[in-house]
């Protein structure tokens, strides 16, 4: 690096706008090309440009666990692959968990970016693929072995010079379900790429490519400034708390999972020693997905204008022991690994709350939540397969309720329209709401988790759910309860079958999947609400009358929607010495 | 009426209520403006027109049209000020504004709020009733409901109602039914059906569409009835129309009960003036800038038209890195001129981030105190300030004069804040202060142009507002923009927008079929039916026949997708079953829009559009009369201007844009200035004035 070359702000300015341009140019054209509702409506993708030496550099929009595993994945991918065997034109596609990837739904296309014949850097992808192959369609289930999870692509060329490699492209679809939709989705990729890679080689030729190196690097140099500073304000100390996630999918032992924060002059380290060792059940994490997790809690804790590259993403140091739910080998499985990355994010804040109690939420949904099914549509005769993830209730803040229905932490991808849905899938939605009485209670309360059921009504179906929070709700912070927790139900014969989190079943034509997700864990003691804020909660249907007085010690004259506030004041007083009347809630609770 | 030949254009916006009057037979123009009246904005209304009559020694009989801009729409939903609505959805789905699209509106802000729903929840009802994907009916409509929740909605005294029922976009039968024994029930109501406002698929978009069209009515209709019995009182007898958010005018009975489609109603009169100025000189294809004190605002013209948008949000701002995608704020899924606006204005903010880096905006001293150098307090440096320091702007000319700027208090601002943390001279900060806002406007430019296919070299810049002609040139340079349009009186061109543009109704089927599959004829029939609806709303709108035209477009996709691109489907390729060119034409617009096109996949049309036109007559430009001048006559003057291409201060000619007279050549380095506006011409460039009046800036022969 040129260190005595000087910084000019404008050329600053211009290369980290290019950059962040050509990454969102990328986002466009994948979303408005894509086929799958997974991809083109839930916007379950994520681009990146990296530099010629593999560093992560500009990103766009996103779901913050793509976003971490391709730092780790293009580079291994590359490396593998040999920069030496790629020309311009060229594009690699992996999805191989073991070398920086997440779970195999995830395919990523890497294309190395050529400046009148140098190497200047790599533009790169990742979707998430409604179906890849193995024991279930959509490519989820409780499995013992990656190798039954899909299709494993190691880093292979599929485009060549600009053309598809079609021997590649068949081989990967002969493994698919969904297969028209998967071969547009990979068109959509090649396309984002190919338009990264039109803007930078603008750029070049507006800049210089020698220049633009050179600001690259100062865009680093200026990301990890920025960090350590930010870094530098937070509590030393060390600082830690686990969680568990339910259960594995094949037994019903819970997941431990440790995480000691310690943050000191050197920067912030993540020790997660004492986490469970592996399962042979699908709730493994990569490397790469901890390394996510963790770093999305890093990023919560800064000022989000920090541009996320590899100046930001060095500071993230990480103690995970090979072997262990958080840092899996193979052949374990990993699909699952998501339930482990999210309680991971809320373990953190967790050990954080007691320093950090203006900054970090109660628990919260802090899980994947997918749906998946799948089978041979009768209006085509042909296999298809659908996928969605359901939101649910955020945690309390610390000066604020949690929001209701919403994803949580690692992603953020929009729901599925129902005309969109029964329209292209043969299913039909009966009933999208929020579940009442769902919210854990709080001085701020919990938001509301939702309900989706799902009736399949001319067709057999293979419906895997992979989810979690069916032991327990989202805890609380400062004396906040926690959340209720999530039911995943099977209405078949006149019977109402509570399922596993992680389960794959046979649907018959006529029955129903209901998911109702968990709410999120309150912050502070419920009967110090504001007595208005109850009352509006039970205007809105939200908290019936009856949790209202149990759970937060409001007594409220729904004649007159009025608070008797001498009936409250006397039930708060029994309440703060007793404990919450409400039972339930009391299990589970923090702490 | 032969003297009803008088246009006038009133814009209200936040400090300033702007009107302009037009001679349709002359193009003669007349401006005024007065400070608005928030707590009535009527009286600043009334206020402006009698100014302006006066002004111009007209009668209020001579006005043929008024045409309104306003963002009391916008207004009312940002600041959460609408009227008591209620929302009847299906039953199951009554949470549909309340989940809505379960995302966070910023990806790592643990502190976030979903916006807060136009309508509570206890004010949303579901009803018993189903259809299927392809329209048919599952379950009827539990009529016995309405009468209920009708009775709900009277106690709670509601004033509105929108009505959402799934898949009514295809059939509208339930919706209808539902709406009638309402208004049956509730006669005082107003009612919104989904299938009337927004019938488009997808139906948390619609839904909101919906909502916000309800919750704006009452607002809306009590705000427009006030100004008509105001203008009606002071013997105004002219028809009144507002301006959409698609640019096009509705009347204010249209308007007061499709509010919807005017959300956007104010910035979109400033792309309208930049596709009439650039018509008016044999020009295409524009790309309109419009750069004020707070924000600067790109828009796309493209064969006369402006692009219009479907994909929109009020009260959002998309954020960098995210995609362009927004979920701050309250979609619509109504035509608005597609807009990129950003925080970089002549009051933008500069500072130094906690990384050492220098930044611009979004932060705005706004007028209040306004930049350093008005010396009303304000220590922050702001873009005019660097404009200033860099020699651009005139110390003691800003609006005629009215406003000094004080050059020191801009210097001192300038080093204090920037320059000593980053160890720069004075000139060189704010000569880097100018350029970041470039930047950032640079990067808006290509966002309308590049990213959505379009190649600069083939487009006009056409460059207002107070500050766009400081700024326009050094853009265009860098974007290759041959030509650089500088309207006369560029702080309010905007408002002409207001004056020559048509009314217009903007309706949508969705029909999704395969190309390959489609029935001859139906399109057809489709298009006939909007037809029809358009020609009746001209009609009852006062349009003659003569003046009725329809534009016909189709959106089209691969079948898949989500996402479609909108093409034209001239009238007269409606029947027959060869769509072998609209085919070709969709893979040539894909491969434009993203780089690939996929010959042999199936391709679907998703909506067929029609807008119904009742065109008006658009006034000339009027021609700047007075003798030929020599260029040495309107120079008054020469000051050292800053210029990075030659990275120094060059004696620069100053000259007053009244005296330039038409076939005038001004060459760079120069300064024109105006009443309200300051155009600088880069070394290298130079200014050809037309007999408009109009600066066409470009290069120079000899410049590389």
């Amino acid at each position: 690096m040129a260190e005595t070359e000087s910084l000019d702000p404008i050329t600053f300015e211009v290369v980290r706008h290019a950059l962040t341009e050509a990454t969102e140019e990328m986002a466009v054209a994948l979303r408005r090309s894509a086929y799958s509702t997974n991809i083109k409506t839930r916007a379950d993708f994520s681009c990146a440009f990296f530099d010629r030496d593999l560093n992560v550099v500009a990103q766009a929009f996103c779901q913050a666990v793509h976003l971490g595993s391709l730092v780790h994945l293009v580079p291994i991918a590359v490396r593998a692959y040999g920069a030496e065997n790629l020309a311009p034109g060229d594009a690699i596609l992996c999805n191989d968990p073991y070398l920086g990837g997440v779970h195999l739904n995830d395919i990523s296309l890497i294309s190395p970016v050529y400046c009148e014949g140098e190497l200047f850097g790599y533009v790169a992808n990742m979707a998430h693929h409604v179906d890849v192959g193995g024991g279930a369609p959509a490519s989820v289930g409780a499995f013992r072995e990656v190798y039954q999870e899909g299709i494993i692509i190691p880093p292979v060329k599929l485009v060549a010079g600009g053309e598809i490699v079609e021997d590649v492209f068949r081989l990967i679809l002969g493994q698919i379900r969904s297969k028209r939709e998967t071969a547009g989705d990979f068109r959509a990729q090649m396309a984002a790429n190919a338009t990264g890679a039109r803007r930078l080689a603008e750029l070049m030729q507006q800049t210089g490519i020698e220049t633009v190196n050179h600001y690259i690097k100062e865009l680093m140099a200026y990301a990890e400034r920025r960090t350590r500073a930010e870094i530098a304000k937070l509590p030393q100390g060390e600082f830690s708390a686990e969680g568990y996630v339910d259960n594995d999918g094949y037994t019903d032992e819970p997941v431990r999972l440790v995480a000691k924060v310690r943050i000191d002059d050197d920067g912030v380290l993540f020790d997660l020693n004492g986490s469970d060792p592996q399962r042979r059940a699908p709730v493994n994490s990569t490397f790469a997905q901890t390394f996510s997790a963790c770093a999305y809690n890093l990023k919560c804790l800064m000022d989000p204008d920090i541009p996320p590259n590899q100046g930001f993403y060095q500071m993230v140091r990480i103690a995970a022991p090979e072997g262990t739910v958080v840092n899996c080998k193979p052949p374990a499985p990993v699909v699952g690994g998501w339930e482990t990355h999210a309680r991971l994010n809320e373990v953190i804040f967790k050990a954080l709350a007691p320093v950090l109690p203006e900054c970090v939420p109660a628990g919260g949904k802090a899980m994947q939540c997918h749906a998946g099914f799948g089978g041979i549509d009768p209006r085509t005769g042909e296999y298809y397969c659908f996928l969605e993830t359901l939101a649910g209730g955020y945690g309390a803040r610390f000066q604020s309720d949690g929001p209701d229905a919403v994803q949580t932490h690692g992603q953020n991808t929009e729901n599925a329209p129902i005309e969109e849905t029964e329209r292209y899938y043969p299913v039909r939605i009966l009933r999208y709401e929020l579940v009442d009485d769902s919210e854990g209670p709080g001085k701020y309360r919990g938001g509301l988790g939702l309900r989706r059921d799902y009736v399949f009504l001319d067709h057999d179906v293979t419906f895997t759910v992979l989810a979690d929070r069916d032991k327990a709700g989202p805890w609380g912070l400062f004396g906040g309860e926690p959340g209720r927790q999530a039911y995943y139900i099977h209405d078949h014969d006149g019977e109402a079958e509570v399922l596993s989190s992680k389960t794959t079943i046979d649907v018959r034509p006529g029955e129903m999947i209901r998911y109702e997700t968990c709410g999120g864990g309150g912050h502070g003691p419920p009967w110090q609400r504001d007595p208005k804020r109850v009352l509006n909660d039970v205007r809105q249907g939200k908290v019936s009358l009856e949790r209202a007085r149990t759970a937060y010690g409001v007594a409220i004259d729904a004649e007159q929607w009025t608070v008797d506030t001498d009936e409250t004041a006397y039930l708060r007083a029994t309440m703060q010495h007793d404990g919450p009347h409400d039972e339930a809630s009391k299990t589970g609770a923090a702490q | 009426m032969s003297e009803a030949r008088f246009r006038l254009g009133v814009d209200i916006g936040g400090t300033f209520t702007d009107a302009t009057l037009v001679d349709e037979s002359t193009g003669h123009l007349w401006n005024a403006k007065v400070s608005s009246t928030p707590g009535d904005p009527s009286q600043g209304f009334l206020t402006v027109t009698q100014h302006i009559l006066d002004r111009a020694a007209l009668a209020p009989g001579t006005l043929r049209y008024v045409v309104h801009a306003t963002t009391v729409a916008t207004n009312a939903i940002i600041e959460g000020r609408v009227a008591p609505t209620a929302l009847i959805t299906t039953e199951g789905f009554r949470d549909i504004l309340e989940i809505a699209r379960q995302i966070r509106p910023s990806l790592y802000d643990t502190q976030f709020e979903k916006p807060t729903p136009l309508v509570p929840r206890d004010r949303c009802f579901g009803v018993r009733e189903r259809l299927d994907a392809a329209g048919a009916v599952v379950a009827p409509l539990d009529e016995s409901a309405i009468p209920r929740i009708a009775n709900v909605i009277q106690a709670a005294e509601i004033e509105s109602v929108a009505v959402c029922f799934l898949h009514s976009y295809l059939n509208a039968q339930h919706e209808q039914r539902a709406g009638e024994i309402l208004q049956a029930h509730a006669p005082d109501v107003a009612i919104s059906l989904s299938s009337d406002v927004a019938p488009e698929i997808r139906e948390y978009f619609r839904a909101s569409t919906t909502v916000i069209n309800a919750a704006l009515r009452p607002i809306v209709s009590r705000y427009l009835e006030k100004i008509e019995a105001r203008l009606r009182a002071q013997g105004i007898v002219s028809e009144l129309l507002v301006m959409q958010s698609s640019g096009g005018l509705m009347t204010f009975a249209d308007a007061r009960s499709r509010p919807v489609f005017m959300v956007e109603s104010g910035p979109a009169a400033g792309v309208i003036t930049a596709a009439h100025l650039a018509k008016a000189l044999g020009k295409r294809n524009v790309i309109s800038f419009d750069m004020g004190g707070t924000t600067a605002k790109v828009g796309l013209v493209q064969d006369g038209a402006p692009r219009i948008t479907k994909d929109y949000e009020v009260g959002s701002v998309a954020q960098p890195g995210s995609g362009g995608f927004r979920a701050g704020g309250y979609p619509i899924r109504t035509p608005v001129i597609d807009l990129v606006e950003i925080g970089a204005g002549g009051g933008s903010i500069a500072w130094v981030d906690p990384g050492g880096v220098l930044r611009v905006g979004p932060q705005s001293a706004g007028a209040d105190p306004g930049p350093a150098c008005y010396g009303k307090g304000g220590s922050e440096p702001t873009v005019t300030d660097a404009n200033l320091v860099l020699g651009r702007l005139n110390p003691g000319h800003l609006l005629g004069g009215d406003l000094k700027l004080d050059g020191a208090l801009a210097h001192a601002a300038i080093e204090e804040r920037i320059a000593k943390p980053l160890g720069l001279d004075v000139v060189r900060a704010a000569h880097s202060i100018v350029e970041i806002a470039n930047v950032a406007m640079i990067n808006a430019l290509r966002l309308v142009s590049v990213q959505r296919g379009h190649d600069p070299r083939d487009f006009a810049l056409t460059a207002f507002g107070g500050a766009g002609p400081l700024h326009a040139n050094r853009l265009a340079h860098e974007m290759n923009i041959p030509v650089t349009i500088i309207p006369t009186s560029p702080g309010t061109a905007s408002a002409l927008g207001l004056l020559v543009t048509d009314i217009t109704y903007d309706y949508a089927t969705t029909l999704i079929e395969r190309v390959d599959r489609l029935e001859p004829g139906v399109v057809a029939d489709v298009f006939a039916d909007l037809r029809l609806q358009g020609t009746a709303a001209l009609a009852a709108a006062g349009v003659a026949a003569v003046d009725m035209a329809y534009v016909q477009q189709v959106d089209l996709r691969y079948v898949g997708q989500s996402y479609e691109l909108t093409l034209p489907y001239p009238h007269g390729e409606t029947t027959g079953s060869d769509f072998s060119g609209l085919l070709q034409e969709f893979h040539d617009e894909h491969n434009r829009v993203y780089g690939h096109s996929v010959p042999g996949e199936p391709v679907e049309t998703v909506n067929l559009r029609l807008t119904a036109l009742g065109t008006i007559v658009k006034p000339p430009l009027l021609a700047k009369s007075g003798a030929a001048r020599g260029l040495q006559e309107a120079q008054y003057g020469a000051r050292p201007v800053y210029f990075g291409e030659a990275d120094a201060f060059v004696d620069s000619p100053i000259y007053d844009r009244n005296l330039l007279t038409a076939g005038t050549e001004v060459p760079g380095p120069a300064i024109v200035e105006e009443y309200d506006s300051t155009t600088v011409i880069h070394p290298g460039y130079y200014a050809a004035v037309d007999q408009y009046g109009t600066l066409l800036l470009s290069k120079q022969p000899s410049h590389p």
